[in-house]
């Protein structure tokens, strides 16, 4: 292992003191002089059109400040999310705002306000929409897909017979949209000795963030200042400032602590653009503070899928072909794109030698769908898991083997195109997981004991982990400190700061002498990537990475330039950069920053790079003469996909008259490259794990197919797994072999920290229950009850969000 | 529609007497609220899905507190938490049913707050109707859980009358074993009913859980020793093991005779807007041993009678479970 | 007040909830008062003699219809109770008695109209022009059915058709031995049926009201019995009828 100083290293990340005294400020927290309070109308049906608004007992009423519809926001084109509507396409679709004093009077207002909706058909789920006949979620068509040759809507209907045989778990004969493949897959097949056919259904669910999204806004001298609730700092600005009609330089961006988001707050979202535009309506700071219940309507889902899979496996277990098709939930905006990801990761993570995916995303008049935590990815691990344990069993070997024969290394070419990844270590991930959890000994137990049976269960997860070509800025100033400028944003997962300690790594300083500034673009910000994807790990480290080398080099120079020779005679160490050999002679960080302040240029940030981000100028721009300026923008290389790996073991004990398990271990193990923050990766694979554990058991999407209303919209009614719900200790560990392509040799964790745990309960469930395939998550006690005593489960088969 | 989410303006009263308590509640009856931990009312007036004008709060009467000897057994104020039920030694000792079951009530910080009260008399949990839809409950003409695709998974398979919502609380149960007696009072004075009389059904009261009408506030549970010390069964099962509701639960009484059970009483949770007793699964084990043959002969005719919704068969082989699982040894 | 009551349907739309049950305390107010009104005015008449119901017997009923008739009262107080009594605060579980009323109603009111169309009686007590001089004219006597007996029945007709029908459309959203309850009904659909149910249950309870009342009254009394026991005496049948309109067989 490296002498790293601070890479792999715990320390407490500057925001956890605001955290346990609730000290920390979040968007809703924000009071400004003159601010009034907005509430929203929002759509009571899945799908209509309105056809009259009175406001006048509103207007009426005193508090009242003013009301904002879709005629004073920038209308949008059918499938895109609207700031306002009055053609709603699902229920909780914003079609009016309120403004007034307070929250109450503006919720007394809103229930003054008359509208008239006159309903359209509307769909639930998305077969229903399918079928010939059936009802379509937007008047423009059931169907919208998204390709870089053109994106739009069409109808697409299967007969009913096919719908059925697709029901049935055959081969689907309909039209699709998506399709792509490597490989010769009939060749694949022949050299099989075990093919398994199975239907699969994953029913959506809400993010659940913790903290429901709020935007504050108002404007000053045409500079729009925006406080939001954010997953992402600086990329969330060009979006933001588009939606608000300005240039990215007038709007500022407070977010300084998000209560989460999963992916459900990547990019500017509709509500901040309400906000923005009532306050440049009425004049005054405008705060919109969702609902818990309105979070839940338009705070973002996870698609759901309704699939068929057919895979083959050699004798010895290798996957020889995969054939998947994908029907997607898409929900009314036609946002998602899961399937293909999901398709991406099969090839991935099994690595059939031949692969034909196909996809048909159907709109839905349920919740808006979002990228949430492995979208694709997660869900895929959940249907595949039993699928590689019941090839395992016909072949008769190891259920652990079949993965390790299978799993993604150095040397494997995935996706479509056969690309290379950076690195992976599925199998020594595998391997050590098989360990920790004892997996020989474990297997030859005995599993029945009274109504109780033990069941065992592994689970592989991925997701592309890292991106590139996002600027870094480190600043050292004449007080010796040294300024790491992240703005990656701050989703609570501490990434922004441990990210930032590769800059302290390369300018060899102590933590103690580094401040982190991120939150707001007043903070001086570089262009930096999206927080999400599990991206951040291998990005801003990389960011930080040019930045700090920047900085050094220009350190260099600055004493070459003042104490005689060339830069290459200079080093640095303990905050110094001093000649090599006689390290006496040097000059402090601190000396160095005032010194380029007085040569100014590059180094104190007077020119900068041409190629990096006019966010990033801007950042220096406003910095310039405060110090050393390290600034550039990662150009390191790049080449091939980028694989986050995760693995899972668990042992559960299912009883079959409760339909209830009990989790009595978990090991997940990371392949993430170098850990970057052992105390940050135990949290992501333990919360990761947790996520898994909801997904398989409890969290799903309800709608009365009847009506349209969704029936759980609280944290309550959404299960959310309790501490009660998951084991009380989970054990993880990391397989800690770096990335080439990553300076400090990380990669990102975030979400295959979750598939591995969800595929890991599908597979223990599936043991447990002797090899039956549910091919669906959740599986709920219900079904297994009903499983156990030969009933009928009380849903068609693939029929989704609604059981 | 709006998203309610602030707590509405109304009168708030924090009588420190039970008489001054009962007046409120005479003088608003149908527009007061009575406010015991508040763990079942806070969602309901912030939604606005109910419109009291005074909110009643009982947790500064001391008389409604405590666990108290009585002529015959014991009787606990309907303001003592969940928790101080379940920490009681006495009643963990003489009748750990109703320990056992409030132990299994939300989540600890529910039970720390929730009271008896609250417990017993919270509303029911169909999610049509704490939507604030019309429906019969809520004094509408239209059931929307009982129809062909109506989402009714965790609704009722006995008992159903238009409404097919079930009885949420989980020491509801217990009482119905123990024979427990419901003390009611009002301006009027003092009425005592069985606690089986005191969950009606929507057959008889559509828009009601228990039989109290406005105006009067349940006071006390009393529990006779009839039952103290003798073999109890509890389980419930949930979604979730902490803050959620029964998808079925069993509380079971029964009286010993070495390993011969005599009188029983065998009351489910979950399967009916009432709790539900089984009494021809008290008549069926009268006279047999706890053992796995007799639990599978019990079990067996468990849930005759029942009618399931289209979404909630499971809840038959689930409360046969149940009732087996009792009656094993 | 109101005459109907609305409530919002599950997409948040007013719609029709039902009748005001408010208006049963001003049905049975104002029909007390007519009767009353009745009452007091009939006592300030002169009192005519009564015909005697000693004599030959004709028959005015046949026992088919005087058990059809007994079927239909009692089912239809048994619906009105089951009905009412909940809404004015009487608690028990009074919808399977309700509908198994509702269904005992429906057979003997097909059974009824059914007879009435094969018997071809169904002029005996439809209302004519010619019928209206009875009212003005003292002289001139009714067939078998005074105008005013025509009137009830003909409201009672149209009343009961009409309650008939709006219950078995509300039959079909409760679950019953032979179905589980349909979503046949849109909610507004489904109000309009409470309402018009609801509407016609007060004009029923007017209906029965007027009709118990003239029922009982000492001059008309001998119609109780002749649905009691099926006849009337030959002064009886002089006394109020037009035997040139109506002579029923006498072999009673």
């Amino acid at each position: 292992m490296s002498d790293y100083k601070h890479i792999g290293k715990d320390f407490v990340p500057p925001d956890i003191m605001g955290k346990v005294t609730g000290k920390a400020k979040y968007a809703e927290d924000f009071r400004v002089d003159g601010m009034v309070y907005a509430r929203m109308y929002t759509s009571p049906m899945a799908h209509g059109r309105v056809t009259n608004i009175d406001t006048s007992a509103a207007e009426a009423m005193e508090g009242v400040v003013g009301i904002l519809t879709a005629e004073d926001v920038p209308a949008t084109d059918a499938p895109s999310a609207a700031i306002l509507t009055n053609t709603p396409a699902y229920i909780g679709d914003p079609i009016l705002a309120v403004a007034a004093e307070d929250e109450k009077t503006a919720e007394n207002a809103l229930a003054s306000i008359r509208i008239d909706i006159e309903p359209l058909p509307f769909v639930t789920d998305p077969l229903d929409s399918l079928v010939a006949g059936g009802p379509d979620a937007r008047e423009e068509g059931n169907v919208y897909v998204r390709s870089q040759e053109g994106s739009g809507f069409r109808t697409v209907k299967w007969t009913k017979e096919q719908v059925d045989e697709f029901r049935a778990g055959r081969e689907p004969g309909g039209e699709y949209a998506n399709e792509w493949s490597y490989g010769d897959l009939e060749k694949g097949f022949a050299d099989a000795r075990v093919i398994i056919e199975e239907p699969f259904v994953t029913i959506g669910y809400a993010h659940m963030s913790m903290e429901p999204r709020t935007a504050m806004a108002y404007w000053q001298n045409g500079t729009c200042y925006m406080h939001a609730s954010c997953q992402s700092q600086s990329f969330f600005m060009p979006g933001l400032a588009a939606m608000l009609g300005v240039e990215t330089k007038d709007v500022v961006l407070i977010s300084e602590n998000t209560g989460g988001g999963f992916g459900s707050k990547i990019g500017a979202y509709p509500i901040v653009g309400l906000a923005g535009y009532f306050s440049k309506k009425i004049g005054r700071p405008v705060q919109l503070r969702v609902t818990r219940e309105q979070e839940y309507y338009m705070g973002s889902a996870r698609v759901g899928f309704q699939g068929w899979i057919k895979i083959g496996f050699a004798a010895d277990g290798r996957a020889t072909a995969a054939d998947v098709f994908i029907v997607e939930d898409i929900g009314p905006n036609a946002t998602g794109g899961d399937a293909s990801s999901a398709g991406g990761a099969i090839s991935l993570v099994y690595d059939p030698e031949a692969m034909r995916f196909r996809g048909l995303p159907i709109l839905t008049n349920t919740t808006p769908r979002g990228a949430q935590r492995g979208p694709g990815q997660n869900q895929i691990a959940a249907v595949m898991a039993p699928l590689m344990d019941k090839a395992a069993k016909q072949l008769g070997i190891d259920r652990l083997q079949i993965r390790r024969v299978n799993a993604v290394q150095n040397d494997t070419t995935v996706y479509a195109g056969q690309e290379p990844v950076t690195s992976a270590y599925m199998d020594e991930a595998l391997q050590q997981g098989a360990e920790m959890f004892d997996w020989e000994t474990r297997k030859n137990q005995a599993k029945r004991n009274g109504s109780k049976v033990r069941g065992l269960g592994i689970g592989q997860g991925y997701h592309s982990a890292g991106t590139n070509g996002f600027d870094g800025l480190v600043r050292i100033t004449p007080d010796g400190k040294i300024h790491l400028h992240s703005g990656i944003g701050n989703l609570g997962t501490y990434s922004f700061a441990s990210t930032s300690r590769v800059a302290a790594e390369v300018l060899k300083c102590e933590w103690d002498d580094c401040v982190i500034h991120h939150g707001s673009t007043e903070a001086n910000l570089p262009w930096n990537s999206y927080q999400a994807g599990s991206v951040s790990t291998f990005t801003q480290t990389r960011t930080n990475y040019v930045a700090a080398m920047d900085a050094v080099d220009k350190m260099k120079r600055i004493a070459a330039e003042t104490l005689g020779g060339t830069p290459d005679d200079y080093d640095i160490d303990g905050q110094r950069v001093f000649r090599i050999g006689t390290p006496a002679q040097g000059m402090s960080y601190g000396a160095v920053a005032a010194r380029a302040i007085q040569l100014g240029g590059a180094y104190s940030g007077q020119t900068y790079p041409e190629d990096i981000h006019e966010i990033t100028q801007r950042s220096v721009q406003n910095l310039a003469g405060s110090g050393l300026i390290g600034v550039a923008k990662d150009k390191l290389e790049r080449n091939g996909v980028i694989p986050g790996l995760a693995c899972a073991f668990v042992e559960i004990e299912l009883d079959l008259e409760t339909g209830k398990y009990d989790i009595l271990d978990y090991v997940g193990i990371a392949d993430c490259g170098t850990v970057l923050h052992p105390q940050g990766l135990a949290q992501q694979m333990k919360g990761g794990a947790v996520w898994g554990m909801g997904m398989a058991g409890l969290e799903r999407h309800v709608y009365d197919p009847q009506n349209g209303l969704p029936a759980n919209v609280g944290f309550h009614e959404c299960r959310i797994p309790t501490y009660m719900d998951v084991p009380s200790v989970i054990q993880v560990g990391a397989v800690d072999l770096p990335d080439p392509q990553n300076p400090v040799g990380a990669r990102g964790i975030g979400e295959p920290a979750m598939g591995c745990s969800v595929a890991a309960l599908t597979s223990a469930i599936s043991d447990a229950l002797d090899g039956h395939i549910f091919g669906r998550t959740p599986i709920s006690a219900d079904m297994i009850v009903n499983h156990v005593a030969g009933l009928d489960q009380s849903f068609k088969p693939l029929q989704t969000n609604n059981s | 529609m709006a998203s309610f989410d602030v707590m509405p303006d109304m009168q708030l009263y924090q009588p420190v007497e039970l008489d001054d308590a009962l007046n409120l509640a005479d003088r608003y009856a149908a527009d007061g609220w009575i406010l015991g931990g508040g763990q079942d009312t806070y969602g309901w007036l912030k939604d606005r899905a109910k419109h009291p004008q005074a909110m009643i709060d009982l947790n500064g009467i001391e008389a409604l507190r405590g666990i108290r000897d009585s002529a015959d057994g014991i009787e606990i104020g309907a303001a003592t938490t969940l928790r101080e039920i379940i920490r009681d030694k006495r009643i963990n000792r003489d009748y750990r049913l109703l320990s056992d079951a409030a132990a299994t009530v939300a989540s600890p910080q529910i039970r720390n707050v929730g009271t008896l009260g609250g417990n017993l008399v919270q509303d029911a949990r169909c999610w049509y109707y704490r939507r604030g839809l019309s429906c019969y409950r809520a004094g509408g003409n239209t059931c929307y859980a009982d129809t062909p695709d109506g989402i009714n998974r965790e609704h009722c398979i006995f008992g159903a009358s238009r409404c097919v919502a079930v009885t949420p609380s989980d020491t509801a149960t217990a009482m119905v074993a123990l024979e427990a007696t419901m003390v009611v009072q009002s301006v009027a004075g003092e009425r005592t009913v069985s606690a089986e009389d005191f969950f009606v059904g929507p057959d008889t009261h559509i828009t009601q859980m228990t039989s109290l009408e406005p105006g009067e506030i349940l006071t006390a549970v009393r529990i006779p020793a009839k039952w103290a010390g003798k073999k109890f069964y509890f389980e419930k099962i949930a979604d979730r093991n902490v803050w959620d509701f029964a998808l079925v639960s069993i509380a079971v009484a029964m009286s010993m005779d070495g390993d011969t059970i005599g009188d029983s009483r065998f009351v489910c949770g979950g399967v009916a807007c009432t709790p539900h007793r089984l009494r021809h699964v008290e008549n069926a084990a009268r006279g047999k041993s706890l053992s796995d043959e007799s639990a599978d002969a019990v079990a067996s005719i468990a849930a005759d009678g029942a009618r399931p919704l289209n979404a909630n068969q499971y809840k038959l082989p689930m409360m046969e479970n149940l009732v087996r699982r009792a009656m094993r040894a | 007040m109101e005459i109907a009551t609305y409530k919002n349907d599950v997409w948040g739309r007013e719609v029709l909830l039902g009748v005001s049950w408010d208006l049963l305390w001003l049905v049975c107010v104002v029909a007390l008062v007519i009767i009353a009104g009745h009452a007091v005015y009939m006592a300030t008449q002169q009192r005519a003699e009564r015909p005697s119901q000693e004599g030959k017997h004709v028959q005015r009923h046949e026992p088919i219809d005087r058990i059809m008739h007994w079927v239909m009262a009692i089912s239809i107080l048994a619906l009105l109770f089951t009905g009412v009594l909940p809404i004015i605060g009487i608690e028990f579980a009074w919808l399977t008695l309700h509908w198994i009323a509702g269904l005992v109603l429906t057979a003997a009111v097909l059974f009824h109209i059914i007879r009435s169309v094969l018997q071809k009686d169904l002029m005996s007590v439809w209302i004519s022009p010619s019928d209206l001089k009875e009212a003005l004219d003292d002289s001139h006597k009714p067939g078998k059915y005074s105008v005013a007996q025509k009137g009830m029945h003909a409201a009672v007709t149209v009343v009961t058709l009409l309650v008939i029908v709006s219950g078995l459309f509300m039959f079909a959203m409760i679950d019953t031995p032979w179905w589980d309850r349909t979503n046949s009904l849109s909610e507004s659909t489904l109000g309009w049926m409470f309402l018009i149910h609801g509407l016609t249950t007060l004009a029923l309870i007017a209906l029965i009201a007027f009709h118990l009342y003239f029922t009982l009254r000492p001059e008309k009394l001998f119609y109780l019995r002749s649905m009691i026991k099926g006849w009337i005496s030959e002064d009886e049948l002089s006394a109020n009828h037009d035997p040139e309109r109506w002579a029923p067989d006498d072999s009673a």
